[in-house]
């Protein structure tokens, strides 16, 4: 059998689900975006119809995938329960931690799916280091350290850059680390943040639930062009690297072929988009539990929230589950 | 020849320093002062004293302080009454009215007193000292620096003794890169926060995991993971990192990056063949106690440094940032 897939926005990120789509069973019959220019190129290398509206979107199809701006994710989503559809979702879920808790509870009452996008559980080297911690060769998660360094999206979507629907680096850069780090670390209780670049590089401190602590560095305010993704996990058995070259000079020019939104360096193996979407594309066709959690979604935006009201704070904040 | 001591042979750096003294041109080691027979039991590099003014009556120009944390200030006293100049071992004390009490008797008295910070001396975080005063990367606006090791009880047991030590992995290690930022900036740390553990080696009394966020004066962010979080076969004890972000650009220093990678025998290690940032230390201090130079890192600093690794404690407690 094959689902039918409506994509919600035909940006950056839609395009990468296309491409991750079309390597499924599954299909994709039509694509929604307020640009119907956008809509259109996306929907003709797709094969698909420009849908005029969400609902008609919806009318047309098993699931749809959202990958429209952070701040239209909610409503999109409550459509989408609406209609009875099951539901692919970009990270973050939404834009605020209240709306996150609606998505989930109307998806929970109009028993569809909801599946967060939140792709680091995908790569291959973040999924490699969490299977060795599930099985036990470091011992008890002590310090956690995560580390996503880039430069501030530019270009066509520059509703990045407006934090008012975005929620800035913390919502949308940061929140893949403090996704990984419940991952391998358990809940979180208490966060603390301070920022530094105009809001643009942000340094947290999560406090886990089991004592376990994490730092994140999250930036947008590394030199044009440069993309680093580390982590360390060190445990009271052992310890975790993955070692990346600092690749810095003191200063670093901006280059023109600078991709306007970053990506970060994948492996040399399956993309991990692809990894998801066929994750997704299983899990909807009726085959095992989703690596990714409705809860799991909702709880990065509620701890991004409170990451969020340290920066404007200067308090540590209070986020238990 | 400037005639130098020992007083203490509790830390794990006393054989260095030893061996370092013996080395340099124009300068003595009288001997060394230790209490404890256990620990004087097998030093054979100089003169060993059981009581520190036995060594002060042996004629020292100028004393390197090795004791155990919380006995510092009773050393520190006893020299700065005798006129003896002092390099002390870090953190210079286990409370904030000890460390200022350091550096009182030794303003009283007249002794000149430096805190053994040897990566001030570190030619890498140098180049990075005169990068930002060049503004290389532009204006700084945040640091993440780590220096995380082994647990060092291996060496000696009171670097995780409550009472001794003052605590743990914050106290041995929060100090270094506090100092380090402060020098860079040239800018007071006003604020922390930490949160602090026991997850590696939890038979210890004292916390071993730790990540601390600093807001300097001047605004700039920085945090600090002094966690000893290398685990026991790690490849050598330790090391500290520090990336610095400016407004027009990024560095990143890695202070140990002099060394070889080494498979021998069955384990692996580093090899260290670059400069010696403690033989520097001791060269300076020696160069100011002959009165060549001003001292370069003061008991000031090491106070300040010491307030900041206590106050991460208060911020732990209080589950809050506090002011230092």
């Amino acid at each position: 059998m094959s689902l039918r897939v409506g994509l919600v926005g035909a940006g950056n990120m839609a395009g990468v689900h296309a491409d991750a789509w079309a390597t499924t069973p599954d299909r994709i019959v039509a694509v929604f975006d307020p640009d119907r220019e956008r809509a259109s190129k996306l929907a003709a290398e797709s094969g698909a119809v420009v849908a005029d509206d969400f609902e008609s979107l919806a009318g047309m199809v098993d699931v749809v995938d959202i990958c429209a701006p952070t701040h239209t994710h909610a409503s999109y989503i409550a459509a989408a329960a609406d209609a009875r559809v099951d539901i692919v979702c970009e990270k973050p879920l939404a834009r605020t931690a209240a709306e996150a808790r609606d998505a989930v509870a109307v998806c929970e009452a109009a028993g569809v799916r909801l599946l967060v996008g939140h792709v680091v559980r995908f790569f291959p080297e973040y999924a490699a280091a969490r299977d060795a911690v599930v099985a036990g060769d470091i011992g008890s998660v002590g310090v956690v350290r995560l580390d996503r360094s880039t430069y501030l999206p530019a270009g066509a979507s520059s509703w990045f850059s407006d934090r008012s629907k975005s929620g800035g680096v913390v919502l949308d850069l940061m929140i893949h680390d403090v996704d990984y780090a419940r991952w391998v670390a358990g809940d979180v209780e208490r966060v603390y943040a301070r920022s530094a670049g105009g809001g643009d590089h942000v340094l947290a401190t999560l406090s886990h639930t089991n004592g376990a602590i994490s730092h994140i560095q999250a930036s947008w305010a590394y030199p044009m062009g440069s993309f680093r993704a580390a982590f360390e996990i060190a445990g009271s058995d052992g310890l975790i690297q993955r070692h990346v070259a600092v690749p810095f000079e003191a200063s670093v020019e901006a280059s023109d072929d600078v991709s306007d939104v970053p990506q970060p360096p994948s492996s040399s193996t399956e993309s991990p988009y692809i990894t998801e979407i066929r994750h997704f594309s299983s899990v909807l066709h009726g085959s095992g539990e989703p690596r990714v959690t409705a809860d799991d979604g909702a709880r990065a935006v509620a701890i991004c929230d409170g990451i969020a009201e340290s920066l404007m704070t200067n308090r540590a904040v209070e986020v238990g589950p | 020849m400037t005639r130098v001591g020992i007083v203490g042979l509790a830390h794990v750096h006393a054989a260095a320093y030893a061996a370092i003294l013996t080395d340099l041109d124009d300068v003595e080691l009288v001997g060394v002062s230790e209490p404890r027979p256990e620990l004087r039991n097998g030093w054979t590099s100089s003169d060993v004293f059981d009581d520190i003014d036995a060594l002060i009556r042996a004629r020292v120009d100028a004393v390197i302080v090795c004791t155990q944390t919380n006995e510092h200030l009773a050393a520190v006293r006893h020299l700065a009454d005798a006129g003896v100049d002092v390099l002390c071992e870090k953190p210079l004390a286990t409370t904030v009215d000890d460390a200022r009490e350091i550096v009182e008797v030794c303003d009283r008295a007249g002794v000149k007193l430096m805190t053994a910070f040897p990566m001030r001396f570190s030619p890498p975080l140098i180049e990075g000292a005169q990068w930002i005063d060049e503004r290389r990367a532009g204006s700084v606006l945040a640091f993440m620096g780590t220096n995380n090791g082994r647990i060092p009880t291996d060496h000696a047991a009171w670097f995780a003794d409550p009472v001794a030590a003052g605590g743990g992995a914050v106290m041995d290690h929060v100090v270094h890169l506090v100092d380090i930022m402060a020098w860079w900036l040239g800018a007071e740390p006003i604020e922390v926060y930490a949160d602090i553990n026991k997850v590696f080696h939890p038979e210890v009394l004292v916390e071993t995991g730790g990540v601390v966020t600093i807001t300097f004066d001047d605004g700039v962010i920085g945090t600090i993971d002094c966690s000893w979080s290398r685990p026991d076969n790690y490849p050598v004890w330790g090391g500290l990192t520090i990336e610095t972000l400016g407004t027009e650009g990024v560095f990143a220093i890695d202070a140990f990056a002099e060394r070889l990678e080494m498979w021998s025998r069955g384990t692996s290690t580093w090899v260290d063949w670059g400069h010696d940032p403690n033989r520097s230390m001791i060269e300076h201090f020696i160069g100011a106690v002959r009165g060549d130079h001003s001292l370069a890192v003061t008991g000031v600093d090491g106070l300040r440094a010491t307030e900041v690794a206590l106050g991460t404690y208060r911020s732990a407690i209080a589950g809050q940032p506090v002011e230092v």
